[in-house]
């Protein structure tokens, strides 16, 4: 049988319902000792939807099964060499990831703007196609300020400056 | 009712709302007519932006960049056979071989006006049905809200592409995100950091579900840019060729409100369906899809014959048709308006004002599509690796604009990458969107009757309202199983005769 795309996608979906419902339930839906009247407590909702969700994954997997043994033994892969084969898909993909994360923790040590412009340098260097070079280096420099230059006159948006500038900024204050 | 139409003719007619009306039917037009840029990212996109306006100008501005987008969508469709939309795929049909034959300019111009007709007739037919409709709905308490909200949920099931169970999954995944922070008895849940204690702002979500995963892929699979546009050629549209097509348009325009009105059928449904009647039926019927005008208004009246009419349900019931009327859903609450039967007795002069200034958009769509074709055609060719990442920046700024807060920053960023590995996976997230705006909705309501009636079920079913949303849910649901029963007979028909 080889696994397709659903086999998976039931797999995650089933995993992650039962997280949910097992594990993070229990500890982050707490249930107060007293509730209004006859209303249900806080956690049936999200009980009710993991529990569905549960169940259409373990559906998921179970119509993928057919569909698995329809395919030929010889086109059978194992989730190893799948990833082997997409090695330089998925190590993209973790740049994104890498990307992302950094610009979340570099926002507020140096500031919005110059993480914005880091932030779409190296989205632009991820895109892998550089003909556009001069378009590239300019927007880089001037679409992030040319934003802040709108959101602050236009709607005073705080933008945080950073703390790394804000201590420099305040180094330099001092010495003068 | 006519003193109430003047005065919101008064209020619709001032030059922030022109400007709005403008800037939307533009930026709606500029995106539509960029292949992979969807007329809901282009709704999404402008959610920050529509904070600082007042509710009425915010809303017709995400109207008109939803007109705008559906008729963008024809232009990359006509000129590069590469539908900007979905529902502008039927235009590919005829348009891109009137483009080779040097007609493009006259393929536009057919799908401009017929897009015009089309919205027009959408428009009109809003201003009839919305409000009786709303004046029905007026009778309906928790109990019956909640069923509303139950039937609403069934159009997960026609949204959810080709698998009904990847569709439901994404649903739940809505759902259950949705009841992330404080709920409405004040307990907490879900609230992992003191951020999430107020729960996940709607817009960062829309527009980390919807706008961030094209740029992830453009990433992770680097697709070639091959955009090369053909020339506008001939421009001029006669009055024999329009005259040709009239009947073709109006029919569109007809299937485009009664299947726009139908929650979860949507414009490329219509487009679709008009364009096979409209083959049937012309004596040119033998020449579609070797360059046909009237192929190309058939499918444009319809699907722009959608875009008002998907407004009926949402206006009247708080029914979102589609995705994109999803998301405005999510404007309307921004801004304090519920849609649904008391926006009609609470809010009437915004809903009149609404209602004049679509009509208005009709008018900004023929002009800025009249004035712009040829810069439009142009735009078409903007290639996507100098675009996304740009918008993604965007996105950035305009969301932390919005409450000062790099929590949603970070929420976008994370909602994006869950968007791509929805998208890798296979799972629709269009389900997810309307479960996740319906959701607070239905779950309040539900919690809400329970208390009134100490626990008794039976309060969802004393009233004959409850009764007939109960009935269409069930029917609904019923034929959901039995398409889907067909389907798989289907599969497993051929996958034996082909053992």
């Amino acid at each position: 049988m080889t696994p397709n795309r659903d086999f998976y996608t039931g797999l995650i979906a089933t995993a992650f319902f039962a997280f949910v419902l097992f594990v993070l339930i229990p500890i982050y839906v707490k249930v107060p000792s007293f509730i209004p009247g006859f209303a249900p407590p806080p956690d049936m909702w999200p009980r009710v939807i993991t529990v569905v969700g549960l169940v259409m994954g373990i559906l998921a997997i179970l119509f993928a099964i057919p569909k698995m043994r329809a395919t030929a033994n010889d086109r059978v892969m194992s989730i190893g060499a799948t990833m082997h084969r997409n090695r330089k898909l998925i190590v993209r993909f973790s740049g994104v990831l890498i990307g992302f994360a950094a610009f979340a923790y570099a926002m507020p040590e140096i500031g919005f703007v110059p993480a914005t412009i880091l932030l779409l340098a190296y989205l632009f260097l991820m895109t892998g196609n550089y003909s556009r070079k001069i378009w590239m280096i300019g927007l880089t420099i001037v679409f992030p300020i040319l934003l802040y230059l709108v959101f602050t006159e236009v709607t005073h948006t705080p933008f945080p400056e950073g703390h790394l500038f804000s201590a420099i900024t305040a180094d330099f204050v001092t010495l003068i | 009712m006519w003193n109430e139409l003047l005065y919101a003719f008064e209020a619709v007619a001032t030059l922030p709302n022109f400007i709005a009306m403008a800037a939307g039917i533009w930026g709606g037009v500029i995106i539509g007519a960029i292949p992979g840029m969807t007329g809901t990212m282009a709704v999404t996109l402008a959610l920050p932006f529509t904070f600082y306006l007042p509710p009425v100008t915010s809303i017709l501005l995400l109207v008109a960049l939803y007109k705008g987008s559906t008729y963008g969508g024809s232009i990359s469709a006509i000129l590069i056979k590469t539908p900007g939309t979905a529902s502008a795929a039927c235009t590919v049909l005829d348009g891109y071989p009137l483009a080779q034959q040097g007609k493009g300019g006259k393929a536009l111009n057919m799908a401009l006006v017929s897009s015009c007709i089309g919205d027009f007739i959408s428009n009109i037919s809003l201003f009839f049905l919305a409000m009786p409709l709303a004046m029905f709905a007026l009778r309906v308490g928790p109990p019956e809200y909640f069923m509303l909200m139950a039937f609403s949920l069934t159009i997960v099931a026609s949204i959810s592409g080709r698998s009904l169970v990847l569709g439901i999954i994404s649903a739940c995944l809505g759902l259950l995100l949705a009841t992330v922070g404080e709920d409405i008895y004040g307990s907490f849940r879900f609230a992992v950091t003191e951020d999430m204690k107020s729960g996940l702002g709607v817009v960062p979500v829309l527009i980390g579900l919807f706008a961030l995963p094209e740029l992830i892929k453009m990433i992770v699979f680097r697709p070639e840019d091959n955009n090369a546009a053909m020339k506008l050629g001939d421009n001029r549209l006669t009055m024999a060729e329009f005259r040709g097509s009239l009947k073709s348009i109006l029919r569109g325009s007809v299937i485009g409100v009664i299947l726009g009105a139908i929650p979860g059928i949507g414009p490329s449904t219509a487009a679709f369906f008009s364009y096979s009647e409209a083959r049937r039926t012309s004596k040119n019927g033998d020449k579609f899809g070797e360059g046909e005008l009237e192929g190309v208004a058939a499918s444009e009246s319809a699907n722009n014959g959608c875009c008002g009419a998907t407004m009926i349900p949402l206006l009247a019931l708080g029914v979102p048709g589609d995705v994109i009327t999803g998301v405005m859903l999510g404007a309307f609450m921004i801004h304090g308006l519920t849609p649904g039967p008391l926006l009609f007795q609470n809010n009437i002069g915004e809903v009149y004002s609404l209602f004049i200034g679509i009509l208005f958009s009709s008018v900004f769509l023929f002009v800025a599509g009249k004035l712009t074709a040829g810069a439009f055609a142009k735009i078409s060719r903007i290639p996507q690796t100098l675009l996304l990442p740009c918008i993604l920046v965007l996105c950035v700024f305009g969301i932390y604009s919005i409450g000062a807060s790099p929590f949603d920053v970070s929420v976008l960023l994370v909602m994006g990458v869950v968007g791509f590995v929805m998208m890798i996976l296979n799972i629709p997230a269009a389900p997810f969107l309307i479960a996740f705006i319906l959701g607070p909705v239905f779950e309040d309501n539900m919690r809400r009757s329970l208390a009134i009636s100490r626990g008794d079920l039976g309060v969802f079913f004393h009233s004959w309202i409850s009764w007939a949303f109960f009935a269409l849910t069930v029917l609904f649901i019923a034929l959901t199983i039995r398409r889907e029963w067909q389907k798989w007979r289907e599969k497993s028909r051929n996958t034996a005769q082909s053992a």
